[in-house]
């Protein structure tokens, strides 16, 4: 029954269809509460991350610059900045091979010394774990930026520690020495910092997901006679595969968007093009140049990609996970 | 029943707390669509911070100067040069741009074009000042004969030397690019640990002299209202090619320099390790207020010609912005008060900047402080701007000048290679 009829039938009539309408709207109510209750967070939400997204997809396809910023009016211009990016020989030989590459091997070696030390933890005993513990937390305390200029430093070709250490052992010449001009040592060092970075990160979280296995199953399969390899792949592996799962992700999230990182080096904000990735070549883009419609197109592809990864990769765990 | 009516009924409290939420989720919209619009009783106006020691006094005495003489207060916000830039911008889109502000000499053409800077050269005319505006301020500020900015201090760089470690050796400062490269193998020889002459491929200021002095340009009007670059033509090539020589071929630098910005250029002068540096007349303020003793060890000349004379060094400095006040009188009021007369002066004394007039300039040449009088001189009379089009900010961003420089110094293109590849981005950039 229409609610119109049973509020204009109600009026004055029968208690049973008062009770009706009371009952539905009760039931509206009780849908509606949770998304009222929700509505603030909801808000908040909408205003500082689905608004902007909204809006950096919009200016992809625009021409957007000074003039535009200043008068207010929009150019659209369909996907000449999508044609432009992606048509360009600089994207496909230098920037996205960087991106890529250079994710692929800091994701691997977070991973690789994570879990290291995550094991390691697990069988200090509570003092040594308390000051191991406290150690890579400062490494993860510390601010990207503070990190990028200790280890520019560090490199640095003239009064470094290590290119001074290499001075004394005869093994270089520092007045001959940069490097950070070239792709391969510059990626070096910023791997480095990426990794020192963002291990504790994996560490502690690894370290957690071990305390989740019972001490029986190691136990047992001792009894068996498995020896710590097996114990190892048998055991530890499977229990903490979906915590892995989870911060590989989000490694290979945060190290393909890495900016500062490059950027703050000597030679990365565009003064040697031969080392961009795809986040300080959109920054370059988009505020250098004050191309901000082509910026936005080189955040979208970055974004698409990085989806692109994660859904392949949820997929891929998930099958996994199936099998057995 | 009592049991259905209490999940199914809201109770007050419950209710009440619905309501709030709902009131905040609308309050959180909406805050977001708040007003700028400035008190039109005072005018505003944004200066950049750390270049004068001075500059709240400074503000608060022309605050009260502004007031007395237009009954209109003046609201003085300080911001950083590194991010003014963005903050400028962001203002222009969220339209919060301040009346009046101080802006770098490159973004006079961009902003201009932009069309968010009003153009102050009927004022300048009206006002007969322009004979004594330095000329490569002004210049810079000017496009199409029409003025984004008006000079307001200046600077320039000149060549910086360590005085004492000549003297101690007997050399004399260059006065020719011959005379720089002997000057610089002879310090190699007797202060073996001594960088003589770091070059420094991130800095863009310290090789446009040499582009310059060989009789080259970075760009020129191509005569349709355009732009092309001329870098990669014989006499800047040629400039390029001394300059880059003296690390790649004569050892007067270290390889580390490669990647060095002018900040770090200075900071191996100042720890001792560099001989001579290209650097700005702020740096000597700097220096000596760091430590008296510098007074005595450095030594300033204006950077030498090929064959003797001046090579051009870029004037650098800001200028005075009109943002499209609502009210461009008061702005041209406070403009002139700020460039004209004591607070000119005063500004300039403080933070260790020439003042934008040439007749005060000159004052300061005449004076002849040792430390002082060379960059006046280097001013005066080979002070050069850098092309005047709202392009040529695009091209710093990219940093074209600093790539090009790098590739050379590092020996992974030749002069020649490194010069076209700049010249075919910069024309891919003039062309839009």
């Amino acid at each position: 029954m229409p609610a119109e009829a049973s509020a204009s039938s109600g009026q004055g009539g029968a208690p049973a269809l008062a009770h009706a309408r009371g009952a539905r709207r009760a039931a509206w109510t009780r849908a509606a509460r949770p998304w009222l209750l929700l509505a603030p967070a909801l808000a908040v939400l909408a205003v500082l991350l689905l608004w902007p997204l909204v809006r950096v997809v919009l200016l992809s396809f625009q021409n957007h610059g000074l003039r535009q910023i200043n008068t207010g009016e929009s150019d659209y211009t369909g996907l000449d900045n999508y044609r432009e990016i992606l048509g360009d020989p600089f994207l496909w030989k230098t920037v996205l091979p960087n991106t890529v590459f250079f994710a692929a091997a800091c994701v691997f070696l977070t991973l690789l010394v994570g879990t290291l030390v995550a094991l390691l933890l697990a069988r200090l005993g509570r003092t040594w774990r308390v000051v191991c513990s406290t150690v890579i937390m400062m490494a993860w305390a510390m601010p990207a930026v503070t990190g990028t200029y200790v280890w520019i430093w560090i490199f640095d070709p003239l009064n470094g520690v290590v290119s001074g250490g290499l001075d004394a052992a005869g093994a270089i010449e520092p007045r001959e020495t940069n490097w950070f001009t070239d792709r391969w040592s510059f990626y070096a060092i910023a791997t480095l910092n990426v990794v020192h970075h963002g291990f504790p990160f994996v560490a502690v979280t690894l370290y957690a997901a071990l305390l989740t296995i019972p001490r029986e199953l190691p136990e047992a399969a001792l009894m068996d006679g498995a020896n710590a390899w097996q114990r190892f792949w048998r055991i530890t592996v499977p229990t903490i595969r979906p915590v892995f799962a989870v911060v590989t992700i989000l490694s290979t999230i945060w190290d393909f968007k890495v900016f500062a990182q490059v950027y703050l080096m000597p030679g990365g904000s565009g003064a040697n093009p031969e080392v961009l990735n795809l986040g300080v070549w959109s920054y370059i883009q988009s505020f250098s140049r004050n191309e901000y419609g082509m910026g936005s197109a080189i955040a979208v592809l970055l974004t698409l990609l990085l989806l692109a990864l994660t859904v392949g990769y949820v997929k891929a765990l998930a099958g996994e996970g199936e099998e057995p | 029943m009592a049991r259905s009516s209490g999940r199914g009924g809201v109770p007050p409290a419950g209710r009440r707390l619905v309501a709030a939420s709902a009131v905040l989720a609308l309050g959180a919209v909406t805050a977001c669509g708040g007003d700028g619009g400035g008190d039109p009783d005072t005018l505003s106006l944004w200066i950049m911070e750390g270049t004068n020691p001075d500059a709240a006094s400074y503000a608060a005495e022309l605050g009260a100067a502004f007031e007395e003489r237009t009954g209109v207060g003046l609201d003085v916000q300080f911001i950083q040069w590194a991010d003014a830039h963005d903050r400028i911008t962001t203002a222009m889109a969220g339209g919060e741009l301040p009346d009046v502000a101080e802006i770098g000499t490159t973004w006079a053409p961009e902003f201009g074009a932009a069309g968010a800077l009003a153009d102050l050269a009927p004022r300048i005319e009206a006002d007969g000042l322009g004979e004594d505006l330095l000329p490569g301020l002004y210049d810079a500020g000017t496009v199409d004969g029409a003025t984004y900015g008006m000079p307001w201090y200046a600077g320039v760089r000149a060549l910086l030397y360590r005085a004492d470690v000549f003297a101690e050796h007997d050399l004399r400062p260059p006065t020719t690019w011959e005379e720089l490269r002997e000057v610089g193998l002879a310090l190699r020889e007797a202060e073996p640990e001594m960088i003589p002459f770091p070059v420094a491929g991130g800095s863009e200021y310290g090789l446009d002299p040499f582009i310059w002095g060989a009789g080259g340009e970075i760009a020129e009007p191509d005569g349709d209202g355009g732009w092309r670059a001329t870098v990669n033509e014989p006499e800047a090539v040629e400039g390029i090619a001394f300059y880059t020589s003296l690390a790649t071929e004569h050892g007067l630098s270290v390889a580390a320099a490669e990647t060095w910005l002018e900040t770090d250029q200075l900071e191996s002068f100042q720890n001792g390790e560099a001989a001579m540096v290209i650097n700005g007349n702020w740096t000597v303020t700097t220096l000596v207020e760091s430590d008296p003793g510098w007074a005595e060890r450095i030594g300033v000349v204006p950077i030498p010609g090929p064959e003797g004379g001046l090579s051009p060094s870029f004037v650098g400095g800001s200028l005075l912005g009109d943002f499209q006040s609502a009210d461009p009188d008061l702005a041209w009021e406070l403009i002139s008060l700020m460039t004209q007369g004591e607070f000119a002066g005063r500004w300039a004394e403080s933070s260790g900047y020439f003042p934008g007039r040439q007749s005060l300039v000159e004052e300061v040449r005449a004076a002849g402080e040792p430390l002082v009088a060379p960059f006046a001189r280097q001013m005066l009379e080979a002070g050069a701007s850098l092309p005047v089009t709202d392009r040529y900010g695009t091209i710093q961003g990219e940093q074209l000048l600093p790539r090009m420089l790098q590739s050379i110094l590092s020996g992974e293109a030749t002069v020649r290679e490194a010069a076209d590849e700049a010249a075919a981005a910069m024309d891919e950039t003039f062309a839009g």
